[in-house]
């Protein structure tokens, strides 16, 4: 970074004169998550760490904060490094003009990525200051020891920090180039202080206390309430607007109505409630929006009897007539993120003199700069001009990285010139949330006289994820569509060895829209392969999890360790006596790095087929936990998405729209259907931190389908599973295999 | 019309007495704790204790309102600063992840022990069915309820 461009940056990063800074790149990509990719440039994912003049710890974060913390694991690393406690760091967040671009804060790569050159940054700033604690005693650099804050002698003599930099100016960068200094954080023989610690994640209270976080709160003087008409998907156009009433409601400032677009702004959110209330809209739509469309979409036995999948992610010595033992199809259905926070944004159009404006936005998003340069391009107006305030998200879960809510808000407040605060409402999230797709996989296992895998066919048709229509422009899809769906993908190799395997998929285009949803095609995939190994397991009359940990060989041993840890904790509690207890295993991995198992004990009522999981077990290992705690959050909250995705949830569409409107008919997890959860987190010292946002998801929804099958024989082929469903198979209205 | 809020009478402008009594506290006097998610009464994120009762601020109008005591998070915290022992037990337990449903998780909890100073676990999720939390954050909202619970019991 030249000089001149580090000053700006560090001055205009809420960075103070003076103290000793060190500077280090996040050269961390973007997550490819467009079209929000934005590649950063060669000053891009700056970040820097301070001891101000006055002693104190400032650091710069990178991230947005959405729940899962990631600033907090950063901010005890630095701690770590430098002997301090996490308490003593203060937190920078930047807005849009003040930094260079940022990438997206998504795919829980936040501690992947930023943990080492975090880590060197604030060593790099701590031998720095060693040395000058060297000069300023006239000893010898060896002999200056670490110390709470600062440094010590043998000889008993000390130095603070605040003594140490009260005098000078320095900023050294880091380059990663050069070798690193010593990293306590992932020295596994340090007794550490930060990592590895519980501590509670910053601003938690201001949480608790109900402090202005969101980007609905932001208070902004004189500002109006507007909303937009969603479609119900982004390929749909609007074939008739009727907004007789609107000019009637009392508090109406302004309808704003362009070909792709129309909203309004009122005086007070009931009268934006009574305006939008008189808009009727009627869509033409390039697909109808039914559950049979998107059946017919990916029915993955249709489209391999016509032949091979469009894409192979293995091929290795397939063979295609085998008399298979397991042949089974799985189905899962559409799902959405629900995030309790509806989105909001808060758009100003200021007049920034002679004829020119500055935008200003406060938003909760997961990627800022875009934001930023959607919100230039839907404008007109330079990048320059534009500020984009990022607030925190009351839940993300890949939902949030678009410009939608943004665009309402500065299309609304561009026509009436002051601030104009807009909040989806319930509905609007359902309508216009961009899902997890349904999809359907066919999954063949074969296996020798000895009773090992031999024969292995996965083949799966699903909607688009990353690659999803409107989630790049129009120009790049096709060209990005050349390449593989890195969110398709996910899950789809097995941790198990076979001779003989092919893994074979094809994404498609579905009449809704599709997009991130935590863990992408990882928890499908993943319940396909877990349950189909359960069955195989079954047939065999072998465990489950001897099966499974036999058939792994040794590529996997942290998977392994997790499946045969989770056994034995299992084993803990013992399941009541009598029919409709089961137990159920399942295991998987996560982006190579991070592994899970999950137990699942559960009842099923012998009368009503009503399903009740009682308890889960969950061992997982990403590595080193920089905060335990978080982890376990992690974790609890991936547990509780596998009761929703494994019991109840799916997104009803039908009649060209989306049905589910809102709680009352899409129900997620709630108190009374929370199990009791016991879970170990593997510790390793040595392997740096992968992210556990999405990891636990992957295990628990086959967990719970093979604990099901344990308890009454029914082995669940779609998801949501319902009682009905388990009647059904029961009563063989629909073919299952039961022993 | 004016709303008496955590123990102080504040005026409600005109054009804001057909509104929502949540809408009022967010808009109008800047409490902006209560959070609106569903709309329709099927979250608990907007919880606020009217006359001590948990109530749903974003489907009662405002002017059912005036007149009552009406008590927000932001009122809970003692006159020092202090946290409330639920606010406090949330914060050593980190209960919060995205965090957007907790004012109205705290709320609903404060009424519980209002009501109840020592619930069983089925109290407890009887009280707290409604309270939706995304991020599944039950666990520790339970625990939480019952740590809180017992340090108000010991300083009453
Ligand atoms: S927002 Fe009021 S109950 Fe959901
Ligand atoms: S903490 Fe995110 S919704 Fe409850």
């Amino acid at each position: 970074m030249a000089q001149i461009t580090r000053r700006k940056f560090l001055i205009a990063s809420g960075w103070v004169a003076g103290g000793v800074t060190a500077l280090v790149a996040l050269r961390h990509r973007a997550v490819a998550v467009a079209p929000t990719i934005i590649f950063p440039d060669g000053e891009s994912g700056a970040t820097w760490v301070q001891i101000r003049p006055d002693g104190a710890c400032q650091m710069f974060f990178p991230r947005i904060d959405m729940g899962q913390n990631a600033n907090t694991g950063l901010a005890q690393i630095v701690a770590e490094e430098l002997n301090l406690s996490i308490e003593d760091i203060q937190g920078v967040q930047p807005n849009t003009s003040q930094v260079p671009p940022l990438a997206v804060t998504a795919g829980s790569m936040s501690l992947t990525a930023f943990s080492r050159p975090m880590a060197i940054a604030a060593a790099t700033l701590r031998e720095q200051l060693r040395g000058l604690a060297a000069v300023h005693l006239g000893a010898p650099l060896s002999s200056i020891l670490d110390a709470v804050g600062g440094f010590r002698t043998a000889e008993g003599q000390s130095l603070s920090y605040a003594a140490l930099v009260n005098e000078t100016s320095l900023v050294i960068e880091f380059d990663d180039t050069k070798s690193a200094p010593a990293l306590y954080t992932f020295d596994s023989n340090r007794i550490k202080q930060q990592v590895g610690h519980s501590k509670t994640p910053l601003g938690t209270r201001g949480l608790v206390t109900g402090e202005p976080v969101y980007a609905a709160d932001v208070p902004v003087a004189g500002v109006l309430f507007g909303r937009a008409i969603q479609p119900p998907v982004r390929t749909a156009r609007m074939a008739s607007i009727d907004t007789t009433g609107v000019a009637a409601v009392a508090g109406l400032v302004a309808l704003v109505q362009t070909d792709d677009f129309v909203g309004v702004v009122c005086k007070t959110p009931s009268a934006v409630d009574a305006a939008m209330a008189e808009i009727e809209v009627t869509w033409d739509l390039e697909q109808p929006i039914n559950q049979a469309e998107i059946d017919r979409l990916v029915d993955v036995d249709a489209e391999m009897a016509v032949g091979d999948l469009e894409q192979v992610l293995l091929d290795q010595s397939h063979r295609k007539t085998v008399d298979w033992a397991i042949d089974l199809r799985f189905d899962v259905q559409v799902q959405t993120h629900a995030a309790q926070e509806p989105r909001a944004a808060i758009a100003y159009f200021k007049d920034a003199g002679e004829g020119g404006h500055q935008l200003q936005i406060w938003t909760g998003t997961q990627d800022p700069w875009a934001i930023k340069r959607f919100a230039a391009m839907d404008t007109s107006l330079s990048e320059e001009d534009i500020i984009v305030y990022p607030m925190r998200l009351g839940g993300g879960f890949g939902g949030r990285e678009h410009y939608e809510v943004e665009r309402d808000a500065v299309r609304l407040a561009r026509t009436v010139q002051r601030p104009v605060k807009v909040q989806w409402t319930r509905q609007d999230e359902f309508t216009a949330s961009r899902n997890r797709p349904a999809s359907a996989h066919r999954l063949r296992i074969n296996c020798d006289e000895a009773g090992n895998l031999s024969d292995w066919w996965h083949g799966y048709v699903t909607g688009h994820v990353i690659l999803a229509r409107d989630r790049l422009p129009g120009w790049l899809l096709p060209v990005a569509r050349l390449g593989e769906d890195m969110g398709v993908v996910k899950g789809a190799l097995s941790p198990y060895e076979a001779p003989h395997q092919r893994v074979e998929f094809k994404d498609v285009d579905l009449p809704i829209d599709l997009g991130v949803w935590r863990s992408l095609n990882a928890a499908p995939a993943i319940f396909a392969i877990e349950s189909a190994m359960d069955e195989l397991a079954i047939q065999q009359g072998l465990e489950p999890v001897d099966f499974k940990l036999a058939q792994m060989g040794d590529q996997h041993p942290r998977l392994q360790h997790c499946l045969a840890r989770v056994r034995a904790l299992s084993l803990n509690a013992t399941l009541p006596e009598g029919s409709g207890y089961g137990r159920g295993f399942a295991c998987g991995i996560y982006d190579n790095r991070c592994f899970v198992a999950i137990s699942a004990d559960v009842q099923v009522d012998t009368a009503t087929q009503a399903i009740r999981v009682h308890r889960l077990c969950c061992v997982q290992d990403v590595g080193m936990p920089i905060n335990p705690g978080q982890l376990r959050a992690q974790i609890e909250s991936n547990l509780t998405w596998s009761l929703g995705m494994a019991l109840f949830e799916r997104l009803e569409v039908g009649d060209n729209r989306i049905k589910s409107t809102n709680f009352d008919n899409y129900r997620i997890p709630r108190m009374a259907d929370m199990p009791s959860v016991d879970i170990e987190i593997v510790d390793q010292p040595s392997i740096p931190p992968a992210g556990a946002g999405e990891v636990a998801l992957i295990a628990g929804p086959p967990a719970i389908a093979n604990a099901i099958r344990n308890a009454t024989g029914f082995r669940a082929l779609k998801l949501p599973i319902s009682a009905a469903d388990i009647t059904a198979g029961l009563r063989g209205d629909r073919q299952v295999p039961v022993n | 019309m004016k709303l008496k809020v955590n123990g102080v009478e504040r005026p409600v402008a005109a054009a804001w007495q057909n509104e929502s009594l949540l809408s009022v506290l967010r808009e109008q006097l800047g409490l902006t704790g209560a959070r609106l998610s569903c709309g329709i009464g099927q979250c608990g994120a907007c919880v606020v204790h009217v006359n001590g009762q948990p109530v749903a601020s974003c489907v009662l109008p405002v002017s059912e309102a005036a007149g009552t005591e009406i008590l927000t998070i932001e009122g809970l915290a003692r006159e020092d600063a202090s946290l409330h022992p639920l606010q406090q037990a949330w914060l050593d337990a980190a209960v919060p992840q995205c965090g957007y449903c907790q004012s109205g998780q705290i709320m609903q909890a404060l009424a519980l022990l209002q009501r109840i100073p020592d619930p069983d676990d089925a109290q407890i999720t009887q009280a707290m069915n409604g309270n939706l939390c995304r991020c599944g954050t039950y666990d520790r909202i339970r625990t939480s309820i019952k740590s809180a619970a017992l340090v108000m019991r010991e300083t009453r």
